[in-house]
């Protein structure tokens, strides 16, 4: 090779070399402890850590098998994973006994991925005074509601949320001086969802059923893949730079509720669905949900998060929807039955006949 | 409002501070902080920037080292702009703020308006502020943009920015000519109107934009033409002071007089309002960083949506006023919205993102402090006391009964 081609190429190399600090396979091998990681997020992300060389364990009640084989990996990965993840069995509202159970084990890095008051966390933190990194799973939630969006990580909290206890933590782990970092999420969609988000559109697309939305459709919302999602959590791994902040972390667009009904025919092959306007207020569900969506504009900018970390995310909606719909849903699992009774309800108020596939 | 938890940055971050321009009362900035423990700010030693206290606000907290490098420092300096600008419409005051940022910024400004000095158009502002310009050096002149060399007196000049065309006929001389002079760097000011609608908002740069647009014909044109640098600008809608097209003055006009805000449903559509000095920052950076900005389309836009409803909050809240909406169905009524109301009657919500990742650009300006700035400037002109007619208003009111 020619020196000039060898310098051209060094420059090249060097130019590659990205400006952001980023915390992956490059980190050193640290104990890991996962509060959750059997159910959604927890199950990509225990994975890629696992792949990335670090000891994780996690930490469940149990009630889930340790581990299940994905429909995405081979039978090889699975075992892989299985053989080197770890397990403590044990109940977080036990506080006491959780922290008997996790204290002097060595733990460098925390992840909280199920953790929702602030009376959970501290207990953790205080079991292992040489934490390296408390990294946190809280909420987009937490955001005011405002007539300016989208939501950036600086904008005012409400503390009066739903998600009360996500605030709570975030400033409890503020105040306790372990470096930390807070991920908020908007909603979170991917094989595995045990929140029927695009669950709940495939069963009425299946069922070859109009779907009722709320108001206008013209509600604009953010769906963001787990995998993206656990991308980012291994980011901010040991990564100075993501020490003290919170991160908003979804799809690099938003979408109306129309736009999704649209996107998840998209992805399962489906005929563009008839969509059935309501007005919620005419109506009295009772406790059941007539729609899996908070009717509300709710969107956040990922810019800080695509800054600080490099990260960006790698699925667009009806590619995320489609991968969910050949992992999971396509295949024929779901976490949550078909319940169309609302949507009966919405029918038969407008008048609108269902026709009955033979 | 209960007070809810502000997120402080704790760690110490690299930071690095331009201040592109320098109009007594009026800063901007593309900044990330330094030390949150010496909160001092320095100077980056380009032509333009001055270090300066900047009162820290909670939004301005966007610190990024790659945002911080970007922003470092200009390409180039002192160059010769040619402005040609429109003689009316909601893009006149961009030239009007343009000019004022560029001298700032140590540029030398030609504002060639479209038209004769002497027209009942330039009797409204901007125009009747060009004196204005002039303090600061400007050089204003009139002509057809189909004779800019005869407007302009055979002056030459590194930069040519189009603020006037709208599709190929109009521009199409404009960027012959200056590719005849040697123009180094062509910018248009096209119009995010030509995006596509669709079910993903934003509208983002790369975006499916409609074929048969005259502004898309122009970005097409220009692009093919080989200057050396060339951008395309792609605005909303515009707030600031010198503005020739009505935008919020529309919601000061009802809520002022106690009426009712008539919108049409739902109410939730977005829109994107910028102050027009996010956009003269935006350009100007883009002229200060020829190669940063070459071959780019940017969205000329702030960098938050608002709802039509949440507009008229804004604005009553600007005017320490209530107000009362009053939702109707366009379409069932029979009004005409695009008479009825001054914005597009859908979501129409493009984010500035290329600005930021490209130029290190951010918005110094949030439409609540945009709108409070109007407000006031309203009330000096005795806009409150004009006596308006409501008609439209007037029959919707009466439809909806």
């Amino acid at each position: 090779m020619q020196a000039t081609d060898r310098t051209r190429l060094r420059t090249q190399a060097v130019r590659r070399v990205s400006i952001v600090t980023t915390a992956s396979s490059d980190t050193p091998a640290k104990k890991i402890l996962m509060m959750g990681g059997t159910r959604f997020i927890g199950v990509y992300l225990a994975r890629l850590l696992v792949k990335a060389g670090h000891e994780v364990t996690l930490f469940t009640r149990g009630k889930t098998p340790v581990t299940q084989k994905i429909a995405s990996e081979t039978d090889q990965e699975y075992a892989e994973y299985s053989s080197k993840v770890k397990h403590i069995q044990g109940d977080r509202q036990d506080f006491d006994g959780m922290k008997s159970k996790i204290a002097s084990a060595g733990f460098e890095i925390v992840y909280d991925i199920n953790g929702r008051e602030a009376v959970e966390v501290e207990p953790i933190i205080d079991a292992i005074p040489s934490l390296k990194q408390y990294i946190y799973c809280s909420s987009a939630g937490v955001y005011l509601k405002s007539d300016l969006l989208p939501h950036f990580e600086v904008d005012a909290t409400d503390p009066k949320s739903r998600h009360k206890g996500k605030l709570d933590t975030e400033a409890l782990l503020q105040s306790k001086g372990v470096p930390w970092t807070s991920i908020r999420p908007v909603y979170i969609y991917g094989p595995l969802n045990y929140n029927p988000v695009e669950e709940w559109f495939f069963h009425r697309l299946k069922a070859g059923r109009p779907i009722p939305i709320p108001n206008s459709g013209l509600q604009i919302t953010q769906l963001g893949h787990v995998k993206d999602l656990a991308d980012a959590f291994v980011r901010v791994l040991d990564n100075p730079t993501a020490f003290g902040q919170v991160y908003n972390i979804s799809g690099a667009k938003y979408v109306t509720f129309a736009g999704i009904a649209r996107a998840c025919a998209k992805a399962g092959g489906f005929p563009t669905p008839e969509l059935v306007h309501y007005n919620p207020k005419d109506f009295d569900f009772g406790k059941k949900k007539s729609f899996p969506l908070r009717d509300q504009h709710f969107f956040t900018s990922i810019e800080k998060a695509k800054n600080d970390l490099g990260w960006s995310p790698k699925y667009g909606l009806v590619d995320g929807l489609t991968d969910s719909y050949n992992l999971d849903f396509g295949l024929g699992t779901f976490r949550k039955a078909a319940d169309f009774s609302t949507d009966d309800m919405i029918l038969e108020k407008l008048g609108i006949k269902v026709a009955v596939p033979a | 409002m209960a007070l809810s938890l502000q997120f402080p940055v704790s760690t110490p971050r690299q930071a690095s501070l331009e201040i592109s321009k320098l109009t007594p009362g009026y800063i901007a900035s593309s900044f990330s902080l330094q030390s949150p423990s010496t909160s001092s700010l320095h100077s980056l030693g380009t032509s333009s920037s001055i270090a300066m206290a900047v009162k820290k606000s909670s939004r301005r907290w966007r610190a990024a080292k790659t945002v911080a490098m970007a922003a470092a420092a200009n390409e180039v300096s002192n160059r010769k702009v040619l402005i040609v600008n429109t003689n009316s419409g909601g893009h006149a005051v961009i030239g009007f703020w343009l000019a004022k940022d560029l001298v700032a910024a140590g540029h030398e400004v030609t504002v060639m308006t479209v038209g004769e000095e002497s027209s009942d158009k330039m009797k409204k502002p901007p125009f009747s502020r060009f004196s204005e310009l002039r303090d600061l050096g400007v050089s204003t002149v009139w002509g057809d943009p189909k004779d800019v060399g005869a407007a302009v007196g055979g002056k030459s000049f590194h930069a040519v920015l189009d603020n006037n065309g709208k599709d190929l006929d109009a521009v199409k001389p404009v960027v012959d000519w200056a590719k005849s002079q040697g123009v180094e760097q062509f910018l248009f000011i096209s119009s995010a109107g030509i995006y596509k609608t669709s079910d993903e908002p934003p509208h983002l740069e790369g975006d499916p934009v409609k074929a048969d647009a005259g502004h898309v014909g122009v970005e097409d044109y220009i692009s093919k033409l080989a200057f050396k640098f060339c951008s395309s600008f792609r605005p909303q809608y515009m707030t600031g002071s010198g503005n020739n097209k009505d935008c919020e003055e529309w919601f000061f006009d009802r809520i002022v007089r106690d009426k009712p805000v008539p919108i049409p449903s739902p109410g939730i559509r977005v829109t994107n309002i910028a102050h027009v000095s996010d956009l003269s920052s935006m350009i100007t950076l883009a002229i200060g960083k020829p190669s940063a900005s070459n071959a780019t389309i940017f969205n000329a836009v702030s960098d938050h949506a608002v709802t039509f409803d949440g507009l008229v909050r804004l604005c009553a809240r600007a005017a320490a006023k209530e107000a009362k909406i009053v939702h109707y169905d366009a379409k069932a009524l029979g009004i005409d919205a695009k008479k009825a109301f001054p914005f597009r009657n859908m979501h129409f919500y493009a984010e500035p993102r290329a600005a930021k990742e490209k130029l290190g650009w951010t918005s110094s300006i949030n439409l609540s402090e945009a709108l409070k700035e109007r407000y006031e400037e309203y009330i000096k002109i005795g806009r409150d006391k004009k006596d308006i007619k409501f008609e439209i208003d007037d029959t919707i009111l009466s439809k909806v009964g």
